[in-house]
């Protein structure tokens, strides 16, 4: 990681490699987005999940919500993320569970989904979407793999940038996700001018409140029990960070967005 | 010309119905109809006596939370005897009862009513009387087999008074409850005796399985302990804390909270009972409107909501409201409990590591939890949790390694932190919907396990000390600020009702046992 200005193409990478760290898995615990499992059920049932249908994830990480949607929705999941290891544990979890036939993940990017045209009844992606540099690029690709009517169900983090305090703009672990957030509408438009309208959008603000908290509980406990993974983690940097983000949830500056969208 | 009246308007009520209940009448303790309302984001309940009018009072200061609480409702256990038969119905027939939806998790044996103090402040109505009574060993006995019959392997027997420290038998109360299965058993002082009788203390200590300390500690300005205790005990309890530490015994302190008395000392008592070795817990419990305390008014009175937002107001640096969660085991409107992890610098309330609700959410949870980690935060969010003993530190380890956390943190549960927070219902506030679920019991030496709002509300207190003492004792009657004109002072310091010369009290008023025609 960086500490001055990062280049696009060092976002993507960086972001994805932290996701694939101990650390990082540490400290976010089981829940790697706001809402955890229960949002990610409201997301499919928001975008009216039905079985025996083909869903694509995007930024699939270690295959949570692919594995609740092919569960307890029965639908056929496509994961893609930008990790190697994340994948190849995907996979290696879903034989496990032995939702290997329903459930598969492949190495690829947003911008240059490996799924063709048309292919898809729906598209989600969870918190992920602010971290992709060419969002225009990620949109049209979402929109090229989704069939007619299909549906896109994103969850993400929504903020300000203009208002953010300078020291989350800079790229930092994994606050790194807040860096290139954007308003609501301007997710609305991007979608839009792929050709995916917007239907629905709601707050769940008080997702992404817990999950700080959550991410500050975690960080306190660790530094008291000495974890020796984390023995490089500047704990007081990182205290630091936790309290601007959460300074700006409680401002209303950032908060936690979900959208869906259809394709005409 | 006519002149035409507008068309009467029909006008909302400015409160939501929520729920019809039973309670009683706080003078004559009649049995009668109850409703509660919610107005302005604050839970009423509201009553009529046939004969002494109408009662409101504040049940719970934030409806949000109270609405919230519902969910962490565990279904109740059945107990292996019950001491009485269903006749009149709830709460007369105490107890418990086999309606009674809850076995007991606490039991309380009050072994005296003579105290070294005289509070202004005491539910128990207890000091220097000549006509109390003091349990002999038998009673004691007799006691502890009734919860033990109940129980089979009773979790927690809490001593109390009076106060218990000055019975000559207590060390033997205590070795009587450990060999009759006991787990743990809690002795609830004013610390006096521990402040000036070191050698007592180290016979406390040298029990196998220590007795945990539960100390009356109410804050540290000097007008809190004069006004609740009648006497500044500041150097006393610091000596007796200090002499717990010296041998090794764990102490809850427990906080009587009073509004605008000691309301604003709560985050100093938990931040000095985080820094004393001996402590391990603190209990905040607004004052109880039964037997003796200050006038007070009910619709102005403490319930837990204002207790945790005091704390997230007073330490923001640890807690917010969010921190506490509801006891599923009783119901959850009546205690809140949260723990912290701690080592001198840092401070983690557990609630920030572990998601509670996936685990004791018993009404609306879509996926069956991990089965060990809902046992270890059922034992966790009880009232037999006593930081310090074995059981309670099994079930933390187990809480905090059970989830996705490191072995590393194991270690650091041996200095978990607990913080009770239990507002007890009054002749005020009795809601026979709580009292059914009730999991706290007194204990009598009649061999019955009466819930410890009823005991101190229904009249029972006053009936058993009647049976113990052989002296007749007054109906007591809260201090209550509307009902100054018809208050007369009992010999013990309470409020009792000023006799019309006959005595009479109406009929049951609820409306039960009749029909329309």
């Amino acid at each position: 990681m960086t500490g001055s200005e990062p280049s696009a193409a060092d976002v993507k990478v960086c972001c994805a490699t932290a996701y694939q760290q101990d650390a990082v898995a540490l400290i976010l615990g089981e829940s790697y987005h706001p809402g955890g499992l229960a949002l990610t059920r409201g997301l499919a049932t928001a975008l009216d999940l039905r079985a025996g249908e083909r869903v694509l994830d995007v930024a699939s990480g270690p295959g949570a919500t692919a594995f609740l949607l092919a569960s307890e929705f029965g639908v056929e999941v496509d994961g893609v993320d930008l990790g190697d290891q994340a994948v190849e544990k995907a996979n290696a979890l879903a034989a496990e569970r032995g939702l290997a036939e329903q459930v598969r993940f492949h190495l690829g990017d947003a911008e240059r989904i490996p799924l063709p045209d048309a292919s898809v009844d729906a598209v989600v992606c969870e918190c992920a979407f602010c971290t992709f540099p060419d969002k225009p690029t990620a949109a049209a690709e979402m929109a090229r793999v989704l069939k007619p009517g299909g549906r896109v169900g994103i969850t993400d983090v929504a903020l300000d940038p203009a208002r953010l305090d300078a020291e989350l703009q800079s790229l930092a672990g994994w606050v790194a996700c807040m860096a290139d957030a954007r308003p609501v509408a301007e997710y609305v438009a991007l979608l839009d001018a792929a050709g995916l309208r917007v239907t629905r959008t709601e707050p769940h603000d008080d997702a992404l409140a817990e999950m700080i908290t959550q991410i500050d509980g975690r960080l306190r406990a660790f530094r008291m029990a000495k974890v020796a993974a984390l023995e490089n983690v500047d704990f007081d940097t990182a205290l630091d960070r936790v309290a601007s983000a959460d300074r700006a949830v409680r401002d209303g500056i950032a908060g936690y967005s979900l959208l869906v969208a259809e394709k005409a | 010309m006519t002149i035409t009246n507008p068309p009467r308007q029909k006008v909302d009520r400015d409160e939501v119905f929520l729920e019809y209940t039973k309670s009683i009448c706080p003078v004559c303790k009649t049995v009668i109809d109850a409703e509660v309302n919610v107005k302005d984001n604050r839970v009423f309940m509201r009553k009529r006596c046939k004969e002494h009018g109408k009662f409101e009072a504040l049940l719970y200061g934030d409806a949000q939370m109270y609405f919230d609480s519902m969910k962490f409702n565990k279904p109740g256990t059945i107990p292996l005897e019950t001491q009485t038969e269903v006749v009149d119905g709830c709460p007369l027939d105490c107890g418990l009862c086999p309606d009674h939806k809850q076995h007991a998790c606490l039991g309380i044996i009050e072994v005296n009513t003579n105290c070294n103090l005289d509070c202004p402040i005491c539910f128990a109505d207890s000091g220097h009387q000549p006509d109390g009574f003091s349990l002999t060993m038998e009673q004691c006995s007799t006691a502890l087999d009734a919860f033990v019959r109940s129980e089979g392997e009773p979790e927690v027997v809490m001593y109390s008074g009076g106060e218990p420290t000055i019975h000559p038998r207590i060390l033997d109360f205590i070795q009587l409850a450990m060999d009759k299965g006991v787990k743990t058993v809690n002795l609830n002082t004013n610390g006096i005796k521990l402040a000036h009788d070191r050698k007592f203390v180290e016979k406390l200590a040298s029990f196998d399985r220590r007795p945990n300390i539960y100390m009356q500690f109410d804050g540290f300005n000097e007008r809190t302990h004069t006004e609740i205790r009648g006497r500044d005990l500041r150097k006393a309890k610091q000596a007796a804390l200090d002499h717990c530490a010296e041998f090794g015994l764990t102490v809850t302190l427990v906080a009587a909270v009073e509004q605008g008395l000691n309301d604003h000392e709560l985050g100093d008592i938990v931040r000095f009972g985080v820094q004393h070795p001996a402590v391990r817990s603190v209990a905040f419990q607004p004052v109880t409107h039964s037997g003796r305390h200050l006038e007070f008014d009910p619709m102005e009175r403490l319930t837990n909501a204002e207790i945790v937002h005091g704390l997230a107001d007073q330490v923001p640096e640890w807690f917010r409201v969010s921190d506490f969660f509801p006891v599923p085991c009783c119901f959850p409107t009546c205690r809140s409990i949260t723990y912290l992890l701690i080592d001198g610098e840092n401070v983690v309330p557990i609630p920030r590591l572990i998601k509670i609700e996936d685990y004791l959410d018993y009404v609306s949870n879509r996926v069956m939890p991990d089965l060990d980690i809902r046992q270890a935060l059922e034992k966790l969010w009880s009232a037999t949790a006593t930081p310090g003993t074995e059981m309670t530190q099994e079930q933390l380890e187990c809480a905090v390694c059970g989830i996705d956390l490191p072995e590393a943190l194991k270690t650091v549960t041996d200095t978990a932190f607990m913080i009770v927070i239990q507002d007890f219902q009054d002749p005020y506030t009795l809601n026979v919907k709580q009292l059914m679920k009730c999991c706290v019991e007194e204990i009598t030496p009649d061999g019955r396990l009466i819930p410890f709002c009823a005991y101190n509300s229904v009249g029972y207190r006053e009936e058993v000390r009647e049976q113990l003492s052989g002296v007749s004792v007054p109906t007591i009657v809260p201090n209550a600020a509307d009902l100054q004109p018809v208050l007369l002072t009992t010999r013990y310091g309470s409020k009792t009702l000023e006799r019309d010369g006959n005595g009479h009290t109406p009929a049951n008023a609820t409306n039960v046992g009749q029909a329309l025609r």
